[in-house]
């Protein structure tokens, strides 16, 4: 600290807004691709995508880190072409582009975890450099397509003016309009539909035509109008008294490959827009901060209801005083409430990302699969949902891989050749989310699973579920591409225990399997010393520590009157200063009173130094709240799981520190 | 109606809860030990991903501890917000007792003041032969009522 420029700060903050604009990056691609797949250009997503690959190109350059600046410029330049051609990307541009968010979304992670960053690939960057060549080479993105008669019934003027309007962005389009007495009855003829369609859009040309006269058509006369919008096919339909699919795109681009009748669920996805509007970032340590500050508050409140009490037990009148205490009570819950909301995030921005996923897993395994998301309006802490996600990111990979089977054999089976995967979340009761993650597969095989772990068959899928998360199981012979490394089921399940939560499974063989997590909205994670004190193990946050020293007997002082309840008080000196000593073993009644080493905690200026038996290491512990009165005690703020399954304290050693000086009473010896 | 209870022992009483407060019953490991908290309190485990108190029933009813055995059992009970494991020697029964078979505990008995018997109930142990079964007021084991009201809101 103190430090004019502190790299690492700088490197939290760079990490942070990296992953934002990442965030939003994977959403607007997925825009485009959702708009590519309905033969239409996104140019608003492109624009989108553009700025935020410039900024973080921008950052990573302040940073230095060399490999994301390659390929977020690579990108840039790409996405700069397509913007310039009204937001034209192909097929081919797409998947480069997605390899090239991926690229840097390794990059970012591996920063994070302070791995080394690997170079910029430079089969990606050829891939990104060669689609601007072929852009370059045809300068033409747009071309009109028309038919011979409606061509030759318009004017070079009146062609060009659709040509430059759907490059700048809009969408050339024609939709007919058939006359008949009885339209025309209910007030719809071809000047009520020109007054209609002119009101969003402009419109180039009318073309009456001749057709073959028809009940519909009993004039056997139609128009074609051409316009320029940036209106739906709906809407142009509506207003011209026809059906959707009888509005035809003029103009070339996204028409190659494109499935007039995929309704892609996408169009959910599509839903970064407005969301970021009137945010403002704020680090959880700052929030952290006010929940501390709040915690004074609430301790005031606990002394103000004391020394009423006391009044009222002395006879004096407090009827209005309890009020007031009681309305102050219920100010700082809803404060601290509040606080809490601040941290929250919501679910359906955790899942942005599983689409994108999915596609992958969906390509590299050649297993078409769709997936639906439903999360509703939940929210969830954003430590719980970073420490939640890669575990929800596993199970989908275990899904896509393992449990949906090929296509040839869904088909055998009589399933729809595409895949399910489903994940939905609702929020369970006050403080708990439920995160389903379901899946139309093979269903998990008890015998096999239990053949292959040596052990008996499971009775139901509670013992399944603990048999597939010991450690080390697989139950693939061969581990595939996408998940034979990385996390296992037992780091999964790991991963859920130790936020508190707590994870399921119904699987029915050949229908599916869902795993649930229940998970709490809320926790506290802090960095925290472990150690030994009187053979029980403990944890105090780091923050409070301000030191860790050696206790040399030999040098320790003992002063008169040394006695107190909680064992015998000693001194010892550090950098000039007389720090006294408690045996924190003896503090807590516990058995052993070894202590070579100290932990120095400072509490309104004064220092003390607590004995204890070893330091055990450092780690970042999820704290628990201890909330029942039983086992509410000064010292102890909460528990955690360091993994053995058991509980273990969380120690507020500050805290204690103050309890002990007002608590120093005397004891003869 | 005659409601379920759950039967358990502690040193040579029977003692029963209502089953619909009882969330599980699982076999006992040892518990982490808090400091500064009541003799009767055994520490807390994680059940289920919560964690959760546990009291030494034996303790909190004036007897010696023992240590923990393949019978020991906590019987984990909900009480409006709370959650709290109860220690005891054994519980493995479930029995159903008609509401006019409960009484009011007879003086002297469940610690006198402390009032740790509800009522007792005089059930069927088999043909001819009755055994007494003690109603514990759970509330009272685990302490409900606090000095401030209120404290578990702040």
């Amino acid at each position: 600290m103190g430090n004019a420029f502190d790299a690492s700060e700088f490197l939290a903050g760079f990490l942070v807004e990296a992953e934002e604009h990442l965030s939003a990056s994977t959403t607007n691609l997925l825009a485009v691709e959702t708009s590519l797949r309905k033969g239409e250009n996104n140019p608003r997503a492109v624009r989108e995508l553009f700025r935020s690959l410039h900024t973080i190109k921008g950052l990573s350059a302040m940073v230095g880190i060399e490999p994301i600046v390659d390929v977020a410029h690579a990108m840039e330049t790409v996405l700069r072409k397509a913007d310039r051609a009204a937001g034209a990307l192909s097929t081919n541009a797409f998947e480069a582009l997605l390899a090239g968010l991926r690229a840097i979304g390794e990059r970012v992670r591996a920063l994070s975890t302070s791995a080394p960053v690997a170079p910029a690939p430079p089969q990606l960057l050829d891939a990104l450099a060669a689609l601007e060549i072929t852009q370059d080479a045809s300068p033409a993105t747009v071309e009109l397509v028309l038919d011979a008669g409606l061509s030759a019934k318009l004017s070079a003027t009146e062609k060009a003016q659709l040509l430059q309007g759907a490059e700048s962005g809009r969408r050339a389009l024609r939709v007919d309009f058939v006359p008949s007495p009885a339209r025309a009855a209910e007030g719809t003829t071809i000047t009520s539909v020109r007054e209609r369609i002119g009101a969003f859009a402009e419109i180039v040309k009318v073309v009456p035509l001749s057709i073959p006269a028809s009940d519909t058509a009993p004039g056997g006369l139609a128009f074609a109008l051409l316009v320029l919008t940036d209106a739906t096919n709906e809407a142009l339909a509506a207003a011209a008294a026809t059906q959707p699919e009888h509005v035809q795109v003029l103009h070339t681009r996204r028409v190659d490959g494109a499935d007039p009748l995929a309704e892609p669920e996408a169009a959910e996805e599509d839903v970064g827009e407005g969301r970021k509007r009137g945010i403002v970032r704020v680090e959880v340590a700052r929030l952290d901060d006010a929940l501390e500050r709040l915690s004074a508050l609430v301790i005031t409140r606990f002394r103000l209801a004391r020394a009423v009490d006391a009044l009222a037990a002395q006879g004096v009148n407090v009827g209005e005083l309890g009020e007031i205490v009681k309305g102050y009570g219920r100010q700082v819950r809803d404060l601290r409430g509040a606080i809490m909301r601040a941290r929250m995030v919501p679910v359906a921005e955790l899942l942005d990302r599983v689409p994108l996923i999915v596609r992958g897993l969906s390509r590299a395994t050649k297993k078409p699969v769709r997936v639906v998301i439903d999360a509703g309006k939940a929210e969830l802490d954003k430590a719980v949902a970073d420490r939640v996600f890669p575990a929800i990111v596993h199970l989908i990979r275990n899904a896509v891989d393992h449990a949906i089977e090929s296509p040839a054999e869904r088909r055998r089976l009589g399933k729809p050749e595409e895949g399910l995967v489903r994940v939905t979340c609702f929020e369970r009761s006050t403080n708990q989310l439920e995160l389903g993650i379901s899946d139309d597969g093979r269903g998990i095989d008890r015998e096999a699973v239990a053949h292959r772990a040596s052990r008996p068959v499971p009775a139901d899928d509670a013992g399944l579920l603990d048999l597939i998360t010991l450690p080390g199981l697989t139950t693939l012979d061969h581990a595939t591409k996408t998940s034979g490394r990385g996390l296992g089921m037992d780091i999964v399940k790991r991963a859920v225990v130790e936020l508190g939560g707590e994870l399921s499974l119904g699987t029915t063989p050949g229908a599916g399997t869902t795993f649930t997590l229940c998970i709490p909205l809320t926790i506290t994670i802090v960095d925290a010393f472990s150690f030994v004190c009187g053979e029980q193990t403990f944890v105090a946050p780091v923050a409070a520590i301000e030191e860790v020293v050696e206790v040399v007997p030999e040098a320790l002082v003992r002063g008169p009157s040394r006695h107190t309840r909680f064992g015998e008080v000693r001194f010892m000196e550090r950098r000039g200063e007389i720090v006294p000593l408690v045996n924190l073993a003896s503090v807590f009644s516990l058995a052993s009173r070894e202590e070579p080493k100290a932990l120095v905690v400072r509490r309104n200026g004064a220092a003390l130094a607590f004995g204890i038996q070893r330091m055990v290491g450092q780690q970042e512990v999820v704290i628990r709240p201890l909330e029942d009165p039983l086992v509410k005690v000064t010292g102890v703020s909460g528990s955690t799981d360091l993994g053995d399954g058991r509980p273990t304290l969380v120690l507020d050693l500050v805290a204690l520190s103050g309890a002990l000086s007002q608590n120093r009473t005397e004891v003869p010896v | 109606m005659s409601e379920l209870y759950v039967v358990f022992k502690v040193d040579d009483g029977e003692y029963v809860l209502q089953a619909a407060d009882v969330l599980q019953m699982e076999s006992f490991g040892g518990a982490t030990k808090v400091p500064g908290t009541p003799p009767y309190v055994a520490g807390l485990i994680h059940i289920r991903g919560r964690v959760v108190p546990v009291i030494d029933v034996r303790r909190r009813f004036g007897l010696s501890s023992i240590e923990p055995t393949l019978d020991s059992r906590v019987i984990v009970v909900q009480s409006g917000e709370r959650t709290v494991g109860l220690l005891v020697d054994s519980a493995r029964e479930i029995m159903r007792i008609p509401p006019e078979g409960l009484q009011a505990p007879p003086a002297w008995m469940g610690g006198d003041g402390a009032g740790f018997v509800r009522s007792v109930a005089h059930v069927e142990r088999g043909p001819g032969e009755k055994r007494l079964v003690m109603l514990v007021n759970f509330e009272k084991i685990i302490g409900q009522e606090g000095i401030y009201g209120d404290e578990r809101n702040g």
